[in-house]
């Protein structure tokens, strides 16, 4: 087991050196240059100002010398100062992190919470209305736009019935461990975060279920007279939740990137829409940081995904 | 001062930034207008103002803040020693009353024996020099070239050797503090400078917190001191209590402030993702107030509890012409520009594009700037024949495929925009629509913003034409935008913001006369009678077509009191602002 994390992690080296150097030159020859962007319009700024200031955040070096200053400093933990903020771009990204594990886990939960008993039920009442309704959920969730979506459970929930908050993750004033406040901010994020994943789960457990349910052991099993609930849950649940495992590896990085467009929609204040704000405005230290992040999240949940697997089926060896 | 307009968040950044945190900071109550009712109702005290922004700040330190997210909290924090009127933005005292010297070289601020920091010390001069200071040693500042007039600066700060900053003294000549009053101080200038006055509103920071960033040895430590993020000593009306990132500001009241203290306990920035979510928030009740799009008006109105405030916004959209780009060579025309005025009904492209919600323009200045011609201009109404007739009087003539053509070469014209921007790419197709109806082959052509400012400022000749916005903050000096030597110029590697290639001598004098007049006359007779001349020769010239100036929304709880936001300042009497419970 050891010497495959060991050797699954330096897999990972190289995976992730082409990641920053891809993300390193899209954002440095993507058209456009962030001072100029960030001063424009700036009253008596001069070009010796834009000269100054390309000197102090490094930008006049040639691009291969600036990689390589990046990547030197990156493996000592520092991703650069933020060219807006003036702060330590990964210290930063940090910060957001909280916000976007929470809404990932909380869709994460929901996901398993509902889909994996949605697909049970699905086949276990196999050609009933109940099935069809599920399958009909199973799609609508798939096609369904996460940002219309949030928009109209935004309209519905908070505009006009007022049950539940629209902005944000916490209400302006109550204290950060105010959990009943969360949760109610939440709620609405975290279901449309969680409606892929729950429409997704629910049509692999009925097929897993199904294919399940017809094996031999499970016939044995009701053979041997066991409850039906027994059968079920312990016998053919167990077996079907095998590909939910291998479906669960990347879930979080997947959710975690995402996050992106209902953060915008519920102005959750998480990695993505940093991000994506740092893209817009050419803050390159945070662009790399906030990819590396996601990048770094997706192959250790990999990792993570296939341990996992091999506890759940023990005739899959690891190494 | 002027600046760019730009999408979002962070790209008002840019523009805006500057202007604000030197120029719009609140009024004394001296100069509040006559009560309304409301206003004579007893203010009730406690309660939070909640305002939504689709923008988080950047710092909390003025000499390097560059958005206008940002400045609010700094002026929310911090008060200046002069400020803008919030209508018309004219210079008057604020924390400091001034005088100028009759050579116009000397300026006199004495802070206001009532101004203390938080802590209970004294505001004095020293703190204005403090920033000043600070302004010198940083190496992120974009703040340097604003203080270059003033004596001794260049010989005190420091910057790369290009820059004008030599770094060789110990002190600003030009600054000297009355020594027997310390909140006395008089600034000289190396020369007459009309905006300056507003530049000189400066950086009044508490030095027993920021000057140990500024002694003889400091380097450039200020551009990463924790106070930049976490501010202890306020002159403001707030007190910076907390930054929760991407999320929150939470500012407490300042119950020492000198002009009185504020109503309310608390004023917090709750950042959102868009305009939408602040229209939702202010329906659900979960935000104080906030700018709202002008889609959203209907809308709003129709909601009981908010009101809806509007004002005109300090600055315009308009299509830029090229007139050094090779491959549209008529726009070097000065009848094709005036038909391409002409020829697009702007009324309706308002009603179009912005719900009606702007005002046409035809010159420069806004009218909410004191500058604004007073002269009549040529309004460019809509006249589909005489645009066409100009075309043919500059020699364009339509062929079989119903494009004008002259030379035997084809009028093409591409308009560029930045991408993502609704407004602008909806203006865009519907000037590329009416043109085509004069046989101009037009097109547009959004792009990504950050590459569209790279290309005007360094003078691309591959734009012909562009639509962007102007903020117009700060002083009235058109300086960076008109005068001919802010034509970016490739082969120099010159850059600036005259992306038109237009110039004017009679034009260009009028805009030095009133920024640095022989006479030294800085008054604002004298100045407008030169932007009067200014605006006219635009006017006939039609370097741009100058579009629209659009109104600002602004949607407000009904209970949010004494609440009256203008062009130069939405918080300018914030201390006075009261929640009716």
């Amino acid at each position: 087991m050891r010497d495959f994390i060991i050797r699954r992690l330096l897999y990972a080296i190289p995976t992730l050196v082409g990641i920053s150097i891809i993300t390193f030159l899209i954002a440095r020859l993507s058209p456009g240059d962030p001072i100029r962007l960030f001063t424009f319009g700036i009253k008596d700024f001069t070009q010796e100002d834009y000269l100054r200031l390309l000197h102090a955040y490094g930008l006049d070096k040639p691009i291969p010398l600036q990689y390589v200053d990046w990547i030197t400093n990156a493996l000592r933990g520092s991703f650069g100062e933020s060219l807006i903020y003036h702060r330590d771009a990964f210290a930063m990204l940090v910060e957001r992190v909280p916000a976007t594990l929470q809404l990932a886990v909380a869709a994460l939960l929901l996901q398993l919470v509902i889909g994996v008993p949605l697909g049970v039920i699905a086949a276990l009442k196999r050609g009933s209305w109940v099935d069809g309704a599920i399958r009909v959920f199973g799609v609508a969730g798939h096609a369904v736009p996460a940002f219309w979506l949030g928009l109209i459970l935004i309209i519905v929930f908070a505009v006009q019935l007022r049950w539940l908050p629209s902005i944000g993750l916490l209400t302006v004033g109550h204290d950060q461990w105010d959990i009943p406040d969360r949760i109610r901010h939440i709620i609405l994020p975290a279901f449309v975060l969680a409606l892929t994943g729950i429409a997704n789960y629910s049509r692999i457990l009925r097929t897993e279920t199904l294919d399940v349910l017809a094996q031999d052991f499970v016939r044995t099993a009701h053979a041997k007279g066991l409850h039906e609930r027994t059968v079920v849950f312990v016998h053919a649940l167990r077996n079907a939740l095998i590909p939910v495992v291998t479906a669960l590896g990347g879930i979080l990085a997947a959710l975690v990137g995402g996050a992106l467009v209902i953060e915008q929609v519920f102005s959750w204040p998480g990695v993505g829409q940093f991000t994506f704000q740092a893209a817009i405005a050419k803050d390159y230290p945070i662009v790399q940081a906030g990819v590396m992040f996601t990048s770094t999240l997706l192959v250790v949940s990999y990792l993570v995904r296939d341990l996992a697997y091999a506890v759940v089926d023990p005739r899959i060896k690891v190494g | 001062m002027t600046h760019f307009r730009t999408t979002r968040t962070f790209f008002v950044v840019a523009a805006a930034a500057l202007l604000v945190a030197t120029a719009c900071t609140p009024g004394p109550a001296a100069s509040s207008p006559t009560p309304t009712p409301a206003e004579s109702a007893k203010p009730q005290q406690g309660g939070k103002i909640i305002q939504g922004d689709i923008s988080d700040i950047a710092t909390i330190q003025p000499i390097l803040s560059a958005d206008t997210s940002s400045s609010r909290i700094i002026n929310l924090i911090y008060d200046g020693i002069i400020q803008q009127d919030y209508k018309n933005g004219e210079p008057k005292a604020k924390m400091a009353t001034y005088s100028i010297s009759p050579d116009g070289l000397n300026y006199t601020f004495e802070i206001n024996a009532k101004a203390n920091w938080s802590d209970g010390k004294p505001v004095i001069a020293q703190d204005w020099l403090t920033g000043l200071k600070l302004v010198g040693k940083s190496q992120k500042t974009v703040r340097k070239s604003s203080f270059q007039d003033v004596q001794g600066f260049l010989d005190y700060c420091v910057g790369s050797s290009s820059s004008g900053c030599k770094g060789t003294a110990k002190e600003i000549s030009g600054v000297k503090i009355d020594s027997a009053n310390p909140k006395k101080f008089t600034v000289t200038l190396t020369k007459v400078s009309c905006p300056a006055i507003i530049d000189l509103n400066g950086y009044t920071l508490p030095t027993q917190v920021f000057g140990k960033y500024a002694t003889d040895t400091s380097k450039d430590e200020i551009d990463t001191a924790p106070e930049n993020t976490n501010p202890t000593v306020f002159s403001g009306p707030f007190k910076f209590s907390e930054w929760r990132k991407g999320d929150q500001i939470i500012l407490n009241k300042n119950p020492d402030y000198w002009q009185g203290a504020p109503n309310v306990d608390q004023y917090v920035v709750k950042v959102v993702a868009n305009q939408t979510a602040i229209a939702n928030g202010l329906k659900t009740g979960e935000l104080t107030y906030g700018s709202i799009q002008p889609k959203d008006l209907a809308d709003m109105q129709t909601v009981d509890s908010v009101k809806i405030t509007k004002y005109q916004n300090l600055g315009y959209t308009f299509i830029s012409w090229n007139e050094l780009a090779p491959t549209a060579p008529a726009l070097a025309d000065k009848r094709v520009r005036q038909a391409l005025a002409y020829g697009l009904d702007m009324d309706q492209v308002i009603k179009a594009v912005v719900f009606g919600e702007a005002t046409k323009q035809v010159a420069h200045h806004v009218p909410v700037q004191w500058a604004y011609p007073t002269s009549p201009l040529e309004p460019y109404k809509y006249d589909k024949a005489k645009a066409q007739q100009l075309l043919t009087d500059a020699g364009w003539v339509k062929g079989s495929d119903g494009i004008l053509a002259k030379d035997g070469k084809k009028f093409t014209l591409t308009i560029s925009t930045n991408s993502g921007n609704q407004e602008r790419e909806t203006l865009a197709q519907v000037a590329a629509e009416q043109y085509k109806q004069l046989g101009i082959d037009t097109k547009a052509a959004p792009e990504a913003f950050q590459g569209l400012v790279t290309k005007l400022t360094t003078g691309d000749p591959v734009i012909e034409a562009n639509i962007i916005g102007w903020s117009l903050g700060g002083d009235v000096d058109p300086y960076q935008i008109w005068h001919s030597s802010q034509i970016p110029d490739r082969a120099k590697g010159t850059t600036g913001f005259g992306f038109t290639g237009f110039k004017d001598a009679a034009m260009d004098k009028a805009i030095e006369q009133g920024r640095n007049p022989t006479n030294g006359d800085c008054s604002t007779a004298a100045r407008k009678a030169q932007y009067e001349t200014f605006n006219k020769i635009l006017n006939e010239n039609q370097p741009y077509n100058f579009g629209y100036a659009n109104n600002v929304l602004v949607g407000s709880q009904k209970t949010l009191q004494n609440f009256d936001p203008a062009s130069f300042s939405q918080i300018w009497n914030v201390h006075t602002w009261w929640i009716k419970q």
